[in-house]
């Protein structure tokens, strides 16, 4: 192969995808085929995540959890055991036998899902689709911090963002927004119109307990949290004109998008985890950035939603941030433009976007270069270093922790980002030689040719200095320690 | 040429120390006497009102429904609050607060906001931490223009440097390490190879020089895994910890996540405030030996709406609270221009009024506790703010280093 394919075909490996396997980019004929070939197919992991509960089967027995627990918390209070005070406090929560429940009832669904994840990341043939999408699952930023969303991250990727991820923008956008998970974290599912029915009929019923001097309860109201990060993060970005007026009304038009009652689910009587709650939601006519919206239910959002995914400020929104991912911090102006074009060109398919991202010559210019997140550098290790994940995921995700990126949890719904300036720090490059150390030592040793395979992995990146590194090092070990802590190894070229 | 290593060697500290290339640190930089100063961002957006609740105007519990608290007693909100002043309370969760507050070292300031007024949790951290007019107005951090005015050495408590303490200023990061040791043969060849590069080099040279260290602080912190509820107060204790050391940085940066309160208000504010008032008790116990030349600030990007949302939370809003802290603070009372919690009170129906920009806070402590001149501070660390005075009377007199 000519320089320039290798260097095209380690960029496909290293940039577009998670990291180059060994045997990755030796096999990469046309770089821009087996780019585009990925987005022909199912993503991988059907089989790594074959088994695990869907997102209606976890509210079903987190239901049933919670029944238990306030069952067993009238027990404590009856018998003054206390045994629920769920006192603050670290040694207090390890005893706290309410959060020994949930690590029974969930503990090993959690850590299968990891397992799945990291597996699939290690091995994937479709590395560009992977990445695509964790770039989306990081679009529509979900934190398992929040209790209420915790059960809930691993499946929205799974239900919502994998089979969509290559299609319409549109239809990604109304799975994520009527995910469980999504609802959840955004504070969507609690939120009633204050002149709904239910509305109406709560604060009759506190105006009746207010008349005997109970001790009043809170109205029902709204809550502008998922409207407000639809607008800014997920559609059109901060800073492209709508104002507070737009949040409120979204807020209103998205009364209803709920999640099924734990009644319902112990029932058995719903088939989805999503539920539309005709009497919470807000009547009446909205206007959303100058546009009138009917009161048609569950659709009046729906349309909005539509409306917002069609825009111009959305197209040049996510056409930004893919080529902040792909290309560099700073995407060339010219790039952004032309996957703008492609998206408003196509109805917002996201396929035909991809589809120019690669074929644009910006694309594969030499400044292209990413720094690689914590989790990237993480993922590279497993597969250049084809490091077996055993049965426990627990490892991997206290190095993604300690190193500042723990899954599912960024600290905003903003997500992590993917800008050198966020992850380089003379802390930070420590702790990734650290961990370079810790990940060396988890490579097999059977047949082990450090030179080959740093060769395998970095393509023309693997300079003569690191060369020389890597072969000074007085055993393999050390060797893939230096290569997984070299610098050329910390970028995406 | 001195270099870095040598100079942490030669004033016996294994973290901490910037770049001392290029400027004569003026005679109290080294001084163990000199002024100390940690700056902590809660993100998310702390509710203010919750935080100090103006118990005493007429607005305040009608307004705030299920989430009112009260110094006569418990509420469906929490516990009875600590009386402060006639108008305002402290959150029950801030026991050791109060104290300091009783000691006259606590001194909190009602209604102030960065000058950005939008609502967006990003735009506004942005702003309160580029100290500019707007979100985009600077590339870099306040903070750090501020320790590159002042010479000083400066610290972010965090693995990566935040914006606010981006900078030209040299600035280290610690977080808490990762219990390996590192074979130094790897460190020798991994040198020449981030020389090479540009963008990291000066990281990596840092964190060679650091070496993660060793930094005496805290043995437990070493490799310890950070139990819920204990991050703040491991981290506090490091920043006071560092703080108080001889030869250690002055400036000292942290942040916290977790207070964008939309649902369930009450229940998450008891536990996160509690976890405050744990981190500043660490603090204080750290840094006692140089207590009374220390202050924090203790902000947020924004308060919140001053009703209950639907949900038993509240939105975001606009004029918030802020804590000033420390020996050096002439505390005991409540600061700011309280603008009344009345609905026709209120900023476009929903919000508590802004009423302090929190830049003249900032400006105050910077002019009084670190002696920077008014036009450096509305030239180079508040770029344009010439119109904001400095706060006067936030600090004791005489306590800082003159």
């Amino acid at each position: 192969m000519v320089v320039e394919a290798v260097r095209a075909a380690a960029s496909a490996a290293n940039r577009f995808g998670l990291g180059a396997r060994p045997d990755e980019i030796a096999g990469i004929e046309d770089p821009a085929a087996w780019l585009l070939a990925q987005l022909r197919r199912p993503p991988d992991g059907a089989a790594a995540f074959a088994g695990l509960p869907s997102s209606l089967e976890y509210l079903r027995r987190e239901a049933e959890l919670n029944r238990e627990r306030r069952r067993l918390r009238r027990l404590a209070t009856a018998t003054g055991t206390g045994a629920a005070s769920a006192a603050s406090g670290s040694a207090a929560a390890a005893r706290n036998p309410l959060a020994r429940l949930f690590r029974q009832a969930f503990g090993d669904d959690l850590r299968r899902e990891a397992l799945a994840r990291w597996q699939i990341a290690a091995t994937t043939t479709t590395p560009f689709a992977e990445r695509l999408v964790r770039f989306w699952s990081n679009h529509f930023a979900v934190s398992v911090d929040k209790a209420p969303a915790r059960l809930y991250a691993a499946p929205l990727e799974r239900e919502a963002i994998r089979p969509h991820f290559a299609g319409r923008f549109a239809d990604l956008l109304l799975a994520v927004e009527t995910h469980p998970a999504m609802l959840r974290y955004l504070d969507q599912a609690q939120s009633v119109g204050p002149d709904s029915p239910l509305a109406r009929r709560v604060d009759r019923r506190l105006a009746r307990r207010a008349v005997r001097g109970d001790r009043p309860a809170q109205r029902l109201g709204l809550n502008e949290n998922l409207a407000r990060e639809i607008l800014e993060l997920h559609t059109l970005g901060a800073d492209s004109g709508y104002t507070q007026a737009d949040v409120t009304e979204f807020a209103r038009a998205l009364t209803g998008w709920s999640v099924p009652f734990p009644a319902q689910l112990e029932r058995g009587r719903v088939d989805r985890p999503f539920l539309y709650r005709a009497a919470a939601h807000e009547p009446g006519m909205r206007s959303v950035r100058g546009r009138q919206y009917p009161d048609t239910g569950f659709d009046q959002a729906r349309a909005i939603l539509l409306d917002l995914a069609a825009s111009r400020a959305t197209a040049r929104h996510l056409a930004f941030e893919l080529a902040r991912h792909f290309v560099a911090d700073a995407p060339p102006r010219a790039l952004v433009d032309r996957l703008t074009a492609a998206y408003l060109d196509s109805d917002g398919d996201l396929g035909v976007v991809y589809a120019q991202l690669i074929e644009a010559p910006a694309s594969w210019a030499p400044a292209a270069r990413k720094f690689r997140t914590p989790q990237d550098f993480l993922i590279a290790a497993l597969r250049g270093g084809s490091i077996a994940l055993g049965s426990r995921p627990q490892p991997f995700e206290w190095f993604a922790a300690r190193l500042g990126q723990p899954t599912f949890m960024p600290r905003s719904p903003a997500g992590f980002s993917d800008l050198a300036t966020d992850w380089i720090g003379s802390d930070a490059l420590w702790k990734r030689v650290q961990a370079a150390e810790g990940l060396a030592q988890r490579v097999p040793r059977a047949g082990l040719d450090p030179a080959m395979l740093a060769h395998a992995t970095l393509g023309p990146r693997f300079d003569a200095p690191t060369q020389a590194a890597i072969r000074r090092a007085e055993a393999p070990q050390q060797a893939l320690a230096t290569l997984f802590a070299s610098p050329a190894f910390q970028w995406r070229v | 040429m001195t270099t870095r290593r040598d100079l942490l060697t030669m004033i016996g500290c294994g973290l901490g120390a910037a770049s001392f290339a290029g400027w004569a640190p003026p005679s109290w930089a080294a001084n163990p006497a000199g002024p100390r100063l940690m700056f902590v961002l809660l993100r998310g957006g702390l509710d203010g009102v919750h935080a100090v609740p103006p118990v005493g105007d007429p607005g305040y519990a009608p307004l705030r429904g299920a989430l009112a608290l009260s110094p006569a007693g418990p509420t469906a909100a929490g516990g009875a609050a600590f009386a402060l002043d006639g108008t305002f309370a402290l959150h029950p969760s801030l026991g050791f607060c109060a104290r300091l507050y009783a000691q006259r070292d606590f001194l909190p300031i009602v209604a102030a906001a960065p000058p950005y007024w939008g609502r967006s949790h990003f735009e506004a951290q942005d702003c309160v931490e580029n100290g500019t007019n707007s979100p985009s107005g600077a590339e870099t951090g306040w903070l750090n223009r501020a320790v590159g005015a002042c010479h000083q050495q400066g610290l972010s408590a965090t693995a990566v440097t935040p914006l606010i303490m981006r900078g030209p200023a040299p600035i280290d990061a610690w977080s808490p390490p990762l219990p390996n040791r590192v074979n130094p043969i790897l460190l020798q060849r991994l040198e020449p190879l981030y020389g090479e590069d540009e963008a990291l080099a000066g990281a990596f040279a840092d964190a060679i020089a650091e070496q993660g260290e060793e930094t005496g602080i805290d043995g437990r912190i070493r490799g310890a895994q950070l139990a819920i509820g204990q991050r703040l107060p491991t981290i506090f204790a490091a920043a006071g910890a560092f703080l108080a050391r001889r030869g250690g940085p002055r400036i000292v940066f942290v942040e916290d996540y977790g207070w964008d309160t939309h649902a369930n208000q009450a229940a998450i504010l008891t536990r996160k405030l509690a976890e405050l008032d744990r981190a500043v008790h660490a603090f204080h116990d750290a840094v006692l030996p140089v207590w009374s030349r220390t202050v924090a600030i203790v902000v947020t990007e924004f308060g919140r709406t001053a009703r209950v949302n639907g949900t038993g939370g509240t939105d975001h809003g606009t004029g918030g609270a802020m804590f000033l802290l420390g020996g050096a603070v002439d505390g005991g009372r409540v600061g700011g221009q309280w603008p009344g919690m009345r609905p026709e009170d209120l900023y476009q129906h929903r919000d508590i009024h802004a009423t302090t920009d929190q830049r003249v806070v900032f400006k105050g402590v910077l002019a009084t506790h670190l002696g920077m001149s008014e036009e450096v501070l509305a030239r180079v660390v508040f770029p344009d703010s010439a119109g904001l005075r400095p706060a006067g009377g936030l600090l004791r007199r005489g306590v800082h280093a003159a």
